[in-house]
């Protein structure tokens, strides 16, 4: 008795299954089917054994397609596990010679889509297969055993029993047919348990939730759920494909140039060259940024705003106009949304301490329908609580401090400064590295990621703890004016 | 005493699944056979007179209050082997039934699938049946009417599953398996014939005997003749 557990417990639709069995059963036809030999076996012959070469030309003529794809589809028949061959049996793929015999698995054995290979069955099997080999089982084989026998070992003693019973019955076949049963049952166990180093082509990723099997009455409450689909559906707001289209054209033309597969990189692609050079040119916080990457920024603000660097130079210029705040929000926001789960409260009253409380230090300018929904959702905090906040914080710095930004003297000044990587031709690279052929190459290792998030804090910390926020000074220089003005009366 | 009786019919039942399994292996290839469907069918239902008693007797046991703890202990673990055997009689039972309908025997445009197995299962039946012989005239469409007794079949296992699981509480991951790991080895009776040998191994075993009992025979026998022949040497001297 399986407790059946609710949700996720059924297996997706496999439809390529009873392509191929189609397929399979043609091929038994006596007339038009592949023509059988037999396998000759110690002192006997077994039938029903074809060619690798029969098999490929069968498929290649009754499909008329030509020979590399009916190679291809002769190997996915005998990967599934539909065809096994007899001399190499662990090598699953259709040999187009002579030589290689092939015969068809009994449809017992044929993958399905309502049942799995299960692991009590798996578990007889290697049961059995230690009876017959008195013990000497195959590496894996012993460690699918023993961790079977702790992942189900309440049915151990009926798994033993069964291997045993199913021992005797098959004394009472002649032997020519326990060693075809024999050969079929390891090739079933080769394609569903497969060996460490072939990969399982019965992988499906995660079970589902929904059973594909299973066919639904046409009542009234699902009639109904159809019809507030449907209509959904059509809510859905629908973008022109000339208009996407447009978008897609206008993006990759803008952005060619910047790509490293199409455009080719400077100064030469590591992965070819072996020299790292693009990658420290192109560090997140590099001194000199390159040029392409400085003319990138002015492209759309999204560039701008995620690049480390580009954000860095941004808010020396927001310093400069005394909107600084707004980027501070905005990296606490992203910071709250990507952290911790567990300091996701602690972070969120902090940036409201910081930022949002009436006569904050670093008081951000929104209004005041964001401010009531932010403040509300903090009674509840979670990571997504300062959304609405960010992005009215996001399309004001867009829409204003954006424009200015690429127009200042800051970055225009980055943009001057900005190198140009002379490219490498691979012919002097090659030259460069004959010419040291025995010399060892000294790979050295970027920083340890751990260091660079600490350098990344204490930069921040710094920064947090030297920002003078501009209303503080004021409400400071305010109210010593107003002690010096009340003094004096006194 | 209950214990023994629940054992034996488990084995019994045991021993059906086992051979049930192994006729099911053959359905839709050229091994197919008017023959093998009626087998079937005779042995699934052994099989489900067999699942009928053992439940009586388990849940009689179970209910009993009674018994020790030891002896409950005991009749919860053959109580967890006896569901598993019905899991896998009802999976068996279900391929059954799909395989039938996807490989009719009458049908002349539906080939079978030519496996290689070319002998019959009649043995494999008479074990089931626990019989010397079986004798049986399997009838001519016997695969299809089969089909729709088979579908009934599976449902009333399934109930009988629902009902058992409803009704005992016996969860069953908390038995133990006696056996350990490799238990199978100790305790096979058959010696030396590995299954995947084709040589006539067992025989040879016999021959072995015999050829042991004939030398030990004729060495006697010269033994004798030398042993007269000195005396005759002796007593001519």
């Amino acid at each position: 008795m399986t407790i059946k557990h609710q949700g996720q417990q059924y297996r997706p639709r496999m439809a390529f299954l009873k392509k191929i069995e189609a397929l399979v059963k043609e091929m038994q036809n006596p007339e038009s089917g592949i023509k059988m030999q037999s396998q000759r076996v110690m002192i006997t012959n077994i039938p029903h054994a074809m060619t690798g070469n029969d098999i490929l030309q069968w498929i290649a003529q009754k499909l008329w397609i030509d020979n590399p794809e009916a190679q291809n589809l002769g190997n996915f028949v005998v990967k599934y596990g539909y065809i096994y061959p007899l001399q190499d049996p662990k090598n699953l793929i259709l040999k187009p010679d002579n030589n290689s015999l092939y015969r068809f698995q009994t449809p017992y054995f044929w993958p399905t889509q309502q049942w799995s290979a299960e692991d009590t069955d798996y578990a007889i099997y290697l049961a059995k297969r230690n009876i017959k080999k008195k013990g000497i089982l195959e590496e894996y084989e012993k460690e699918n055993y023993n961790f079977l026998n702790k992942k189900i070992n309440h049915k151990w003693d009926f798994v033993i029993m069964q291997a045993k019973e199913q021992y005797k019955t098959e004394k009472e076949r002649k032997k020519v047919d326990r060693y075809t049963l024999n050969c079929q049952e390891k090739a079933y166990w080769l394609v569903h348990r497969c060996p460490p180093g072939t990969d399982n082509v019965l992988d499906y990723g995660l079970n589902r939730v929904t059973n594909p099997n299973e066919v639904q009455k046409k009542t009234i409450s699902l009639i109904r759920k159809e019809i507030m689909y449907y209509q959904q559906a059509l809510m859905r707001p629908t973008v022109k494909s000339s208009v996407s289209i447009g978008g897609i054209v206008k993006y990759s033309e803008q952005f060619f140039s910047n790509d490293a597969i199409i455009s080719g990189c400077l100064p030469s692609n590591p992965w070819i060259t072996d020299d790292i050079q693009f990658w420290e040119l192109n560090a997140k916080l590099v001194d000199i940024p390159t040029k392409m990457r400085v003319e990138r920024w002015a492209f759309n603000f999204n560039e701008l705003i995620r690049d480390p660097k580009g954000r860095q130079s941004f808010q020396l210029f927001l310093k400069k106009e005394f909107s600084g705040e707004n980027l501070g929000f905005w990296e606490a926001c992203e910071d709250l949304k990507y952290g911790d789960q567990s300091k996701v409260k602690d972070k969120a009253e902090e940036i409201y301490k910081l930022f949002l409380a009436p006569g904050a230090r670093r008081w951000i300018n929104i209004d005041g329908k964001t401010m009531d929904i932010t403040v509300k959702g903090l009674k509840h905090p979670h990571r997504y609580v300062l959304d609405a906040a960010q992005t009215h914080i996001y399309m004001l710095m867009k829409k204003d401090s954006y424009a200015r930004y690429l127009k200042s003297p800051i970055y225009k000044e980055m943009l001057a400064k900005a190198i140009e990587p002379q490219g490498i031709s691979n012919r002097s690279v090659l030259i460069f590295r004959s010419s040291i052929p025995f010399r060892r190459r000294r790979l050295q290792s970027s920083l340890s990621p751990v260091i660079v998030r600490q350098l990344e804090e204490e930069a921040k910390a710094r920064e947090a703890a030297t920002t003078v926020d501009i209303t503080q000074v004021m409400s400071k220089l305010d109210r010593r004016s107003q002690l010096k003005k009340e003094i004096p009366p006194k | 005493m209950a214990k023994e009786e629940c054992k034996v019919l488990l084995d019994a039942l045991n021993r059906v699944t086992a051979c049930y399994r192994h006729m099911v292996l053959s359905v839709g290839g050229t091994a197919d056979s008017q023959n093998l469907r009626e087998e079937l069918k005779q042995t699934r239902q052994k099989a489900h007179d067999l699942a009928v008693a053992n439940r009586n007797n388990l849940t009689a046991a179970l209910k009993d209050k009674t018994v020790s703890k030891e002896d409950k202990a005991e009749f919860e673990r053959l109580w967890v082997i006896f569901s598993t055997c019905l899991e896998i009689l009802e999976t068996d039972m279900k391929r059954a039934l799909e395989l039938g309908l996807e490989f009719p025997l009458n049908v002349p445009k539906k080939h079978l699938i030519q496996t290689g197995l070319s002998g019959g299962t009649a043995g494999v039946a008479a074990r089931a049946m626990s019989v010397q012989n079986m004798k049986y005239e399997a009838e001519h469409n016997i695969d299809e009417v089969d089909l729709k007794d088979l579908e009934q079949e599976i449902h009333k296992v399934g109930e009988m599953m629902y009902e058992m699981e409803m009704k005992v509480n016996v969860p069953q991951w908390t038995v133990e398996a006696k056996q350990d790991p490799g238990a199978e080895l100790k305790s096979t009776i058959s010696t030396g014939a590995s299954s995947g040998g084709f040589v006539s191994v067992e025989e040879r075993k016999g021959f072995c005997d015999i050829s042991k009992l004939l030398a030990a025979i004729i060495f006697s026998a010269v033994l004798i003749i030398a042993v007269i022949l000195a005396v005759c040497v002796v007593k001519l001297s």
